[in-house]
């Protein structure tokens, strides 16, 4: 299944602004962060620590609504879903 | 009016918009660019999100200090300092309202809006909040 990956600000700048993966039937959203680090090293150090936990400043959107990095990592995703990754916001 | 936009916007246009012959008091705000000895500053949003947002932090001041009007303007892009960042223009039948609607917004905003900014500077670059 496809999925799509946004990214933004800092993240944009290693991952691109939006990708579409193949992933398996199945895989969760934690799944997705894991090949995307096993795909780029820069994005690995910077959104994992050296234990592999997602950084604190790791924020995450799944279709749109905040997700909770310390919940939802394990919600599997479906064909079309959009999942977004950036840091914490500075507008204003 | 709730916009993002890459192009400057006239605060006049906005207060224009934000009258009513109700509202008895309008308050803006207005970010800008600060020299912290940057050269530029480049603005960006996650535009589909960052509207939904606005929109709920608008009714959210709306519904609380009764205001007439709420106005939310965000620039994208690449700015230099002193150039206009975002206004925020609320009417309401008085001042005391107005002004901690235009509060409110201008927090909730920089707390929830998803919208990000870099320091470009002769030093290097940096994303504002990351620390």
């Amino acid at each position: 299944m496809l999925v799509k990956v946004r990214a933004f600000a800092g993240f944009r700048e290693i991952l691109g602004k939006e990708r579409e993966l193949e992933a398996r039937e199945g895989s969760t959203i934690a799944d997705l962060l894991s090949e995307l680090a096993s795909n780029s090293p820069r994005f690995k150090e910077s959104a994992f620590d050296n234990s592999g936990v997602l950084r604190d400043y790791v924020l995450l959107m799944w279709n749109k609504k905040k997700i909770d990095p310390c919940q939802d990592l394990s919600l599997e995703m479906h064909e079309g879903d959009e999942l977004a990754i950036f840091p914490p916001v500075a507008g204003g | 009016m709730i916009e993002i936009t890459e192009q400057d916007f006239s605060l006049d246009e906005i207060i224009k918009k934000a009258k009513r012959t109700d509202a008895g008091a309008v308050v803006t705000f207005l970010g800008t660019v600060r020299d912290d000895g940057i050269e530029m500053m480049e603005l960006e949003s996650f535009r589909e999100s960052a509207l939904q947002e606005l929109e709920s932090i608008r009714g959210e001041a709306v519904a609380r200090f009764g205001l007439k009007s709420a106005e939310i303007v965000h620039r994208v892009g690449l700015l230099s300092v002193g150039d206009n960042i975002v206004a925020i223009v609320c009417s309401a039948a008085h001042r005391d309202e107005a002004f901690l609607g235009c509060r409110y917004i201008i927090e909730e905003l920089k707390k929830r809006a998803p919208i990000w900014k870099k320091e470009i500077g002769e030093n290097g670059e940096r994303w504002v909040g990351r620390e």
